[in-house]
């Protein structure tokens, strides 16, 4: 049979045929479960929500409403109070939460024996599971003068503390908790950063006679570099999530002083069913971070080429 | 891949899906056959209630035998804020679902139960339940989406237990706020335990609030709906009630970020003394917490003078709304047969109790009467064998459920007004230099918004 008598069907079966002996097929069927399992389970969700945000649903029948659900969100007195306290613990987490792990990292790194108990013992508090964590800090800042912190409190004489009841004290309460539960994780991965560091630095910046805080300015720091940005990326993306801690501990009290953005999402879903101002909260904040993200990566870029 | 593979394997891709759907059933209704209907039915004991669970499935053959064209499935599943919308969107709805009292405005506004008004004869038993319980699943224009199951009323809860202990007498329980105050002074001085308690989060401090205010005098919504009615002298006094007791005389505590487990835990541990809750509390704090019955006191909901009267709580049967006129009308039926059958039928009643009381649960615990006094004394005496409640201890409750009026929830946007009352409460509780007035004007702004914004 010539080239000429195949029929345009046959030609277009032997074009399968060979993509099929390239590996096509097998590149697709491996293909198919990470698309399956995206598909699914994040990009359908993601692109759900953004259909959401545009209606009024009651999950029976949806309408379409334009950006209405958008103003009725921006037009929410709470939103610039949940924005705010966000923001404060972000800022908070950030003081508090950021040069502790960096320290431990370097501390533990200095050690020559004990390294490995070091470590897990720093881990330690990641592997309690979050909500039983939190339940445990809840009865540490039990504020009558029998909860853990007032007791121990008392013994100098101070005290009680209101914690968690009191308006300034609840959000760098739960930062506190929350600083407590994450840092171990972010220890690790810096351990393992200064680890890699080459010993060569130290031995050269050691003879040169450089003290120990001048090597941690000059080579500690600027090899950790990369990672460090990285990790305060990571850092502000999840702060500004940031919702298990204070919905188990304070609900957002006292006095909607720890209502955070999530926290918000979850009333408007969950207490008022009002799955439209939800979504369309969840895609203000996905557009904010993203923003956040894209001019974080671009000014590191900009600083690690000048 | 070219182009044309893709559009050959996604056809292919959709083509397989679709026959996996139909092949599994999945997305399509199961053939049934002219005149039978299938319904799955919430309310099914877990398997840790063996008796309950035969009874259930004996109630559930009962009523085939009786309805044969009905199959009906038990389902275990039960309302939780966090999946019934889940439930609803996934379509897992079981054609029966019971739905707290103070969910059931929310429900109606967004259309998530079925309209039942058409499918409730004259005869029906909805049509007995008592008018001021019925309100609870009625829109405000009139239409029927639930039939209350189960009613109590709100009233004061105090541990008999932490009575005694502080020379009070647990028979003779505070009658009015005065009262309340001077007992909590008793027991906090007498036991240090905590003299009263309120929720705060969660909506309940609200709920509590509103129910407080009712007591002095007034309501916090207009009854159409549209007037939020936040910053009255009943509210004002209610509060002013907190504070004092907060700061003046400190029998209030010192934690005022707590919800229902935890003041139900503290109630049963002997922690607090009193508390204002719905008289149904008496299930959970003894099957669960551990309270001994006789330590459950139960008094009617002390009124100021001009008081309006307690708030009502309790359970409604809805029906999903995505059910056709035959599932509406087998569910209809299984609703009367599976919750009303007791109340008609003194075998139904008797098999229940019996169950009940062998899965060691309240049998007789306070409930109001749904229909009438005398429907529920004459279940009462169907069962007497099988009470294991100590009824006589709340006798005070029981008469005046025959006289104290039962005062709705607010008609619009109940939840978001508890919501925002939270954070009054919470402010009165932690600060004490809240001003009241200032407090309340400013939830008035805001809930007034919140029902403006529909």
């Amino acid at each position: 049979m010539t080239d000429a008598t195949i029929p345009p069907t046959t030609e277009r079966s032997r074009g399968v045929v060979r993509w099929v002996r390239r590996g096509g097929l097998s590149t697709l069927i491996f293909f198919i479960p990470l698309l399956a399992s995206f598909g699914l389970f994040s990009w359908w969700p993601i692109l759900r929500s953004l259909l959401l945000s545009l209606q009024r649903t009651n999950f029976l029948t949806s309408e379409w409403v334009g950006l209405d659900n958008f103003a009725r969100v921006l037009k929410d007195p709470l939103l610039l109070t949940a924005t705010w306290n966000t923001l404060w613990f972000s800022i908070l987490a950030f003081v508090i939460g950021f040069p502790v792990p960096v320290l431990l990292a370097v501390f533990i790194g200095e050690l020559r024996r004990m390294r490995r108990i070091a470590s897990a013992l720093v881990y330690l508090p990641v592997i309690f599971p979050p909500v039983v964590a939190v339940l445990l800090w809840k009865a540490f800042f039990d504020p009558s003068p029998k909860g853990v912190f007032n007791t121990v409190l008392g013994w100098f004489g101070l005290g009680p503390v209101p914690w968690l009841n009191d308006g300034d004290l609840a959000m760098p309460s739960i930062v506190l908790q929350a600083t407590w539960a994450s840092f171990g994780t972010a220890t690790i991965i810096y351990l393992a950063t200064l680890m890699s560091i080459q010993t060569e630095l130290y031995d050269a910046a050691e003879a040169d006679g450089a003290a120990v805080s001048r090597r941690f300015w000059h080579i500690t720091l600027p090899q950790m570099r990369g990672v460090l940005l990285v990790m305060f990326l990571l850092q502000v993306i999840g702060t500004f999530q940031v919702f298990t801690e204070p919905y188990i501990m304070t609900n957002g009290g006292p006095e909607n002083r720890t209502v955070t953005i999530l926290m918000l999402i979850y009333r408007y879903a969950f207490i008022s069913g009002d799955y439209g101002r939800a979504t369309a909260l969840s895609v203000l904040l996905a557009v904010v971070l993203s923003a956040l993200s894209a001019v974080y990566l671009w000014a590191t870029r900009r600083w690690s080429t000048s | 891949m070219p182009p044309t593979d893709v559009r050959k394997f996604a056809a292919a891709l959709s083509a397989s899906a679709a026959a996996f759907a139909l092949t599994t059933g999945c997305g399509a209704e199961s053939p049934s056959q002219p005149g039978s209907v299938s319904i799955t039915v919430a309310g099914q004991p877990t398997q840790e209630n063996p008796d309950q669970l035969k009874a259930f499935k004996r109630k559930i053959t009962d009523f085939t035998k009786a309805n044969p064209g009905i199959t009906v499935t038990g389902d275990e599943s039960s309302f939780d804020v966090n999946t019934f919308q889940a439930l609803v969107a996934g379509g897992k709805l079981p054609t029966v679902f019971y739905v707290p009292f103070t969910e059931m405005q929310g429900i109606i506004a967004r259309q998530q139960a079925a309209d039942i008004t058409g499918h409730v004869g004259a005869d029906a038993a909805v049509k007995r339940v008592n008018p001021s319980i019925l309100k609870v699943a009625t829109s405000p224009d009139s239409r029927i989406y639930g039939v209350p199951v189960q009613a109590y009323s709100m009233g004061l809860l105090y541990n008999r237990a932490l009575f005694t202990k502080a020379g009070l007498d647990p028979d003779a329980p505070p009658k009015t706020w005065d009262e309340v105050r001077a007992a909590a002074k008793a027991i906090h001085a007498k036991t240090g335990a905590q003299g009263f308690g309120a929720m705060t989060k969660d909506n309940t401090g609200g709920w509590v609030l509103t129910t407080m205010s009712y007591a002095f005098g007034s309501k916090i919504q207009s009854d159409d709906g549209k007037q939020a009615n936040v910053n009255n002298n009943a509210t004002r006094a209610a509060l002013e009630f907190y504070r004092s007791l907060r700061w003046d005389d400190d029998t209030f505590g010192s934690d005022f970020l707590i919800g229902y487990k935890d003041i139900t835990n503290a109630l049963a541990s002997g922690k607090v003394g009193m508390i204002v809750q719905g008289a149904d509390t008496y299930t959970p704090v003894v099957q669960s917490l551990g309270m001994k019955p006789d330590d459950f006191g139960l008094a009617p909901m002390p009124q100021a003078p001009g008081g309006l009267g307690t708030l009502g709580g309790g359970s409604v049967a809805i029906i999903n709304p995505r059910a056709s006129a035959e599932e509406i009308k087998a569910a209809l039926k299984w609703i009367e047969f599976a919750e009303f059958n007791k109340y008609n039928n003194e075998q139904a009643a008797v098999t229940g109790a019996k169950a009940a009381s062998a899965d060691k649960l309240p049998v007789g615990a306070p409930v109001l009467p749904l229909f009438d006094q005398a429907t529920t004394d004459r279940y009462l005496t169907w069962v007497k064998d099988y009470v294991n409640v100590p009824r006589e201890h709340f006798a005070a409750y029981f008469d005046s459920a025959k006289t104290l009026p039962l005062v709705p929830e607010p008609a619009a946007k109940a939840q978001e007004t508890y919501g925002i009352l939270d954070n009054v409460v919470q402010a009165v509780l932690t600060r004490r230099d809240a001003d009241i007035t200032a407090l309340l004007d400013d939830a008035q702004k805001k809930v007034q918004s919140a029902i403006d914004a529909g």
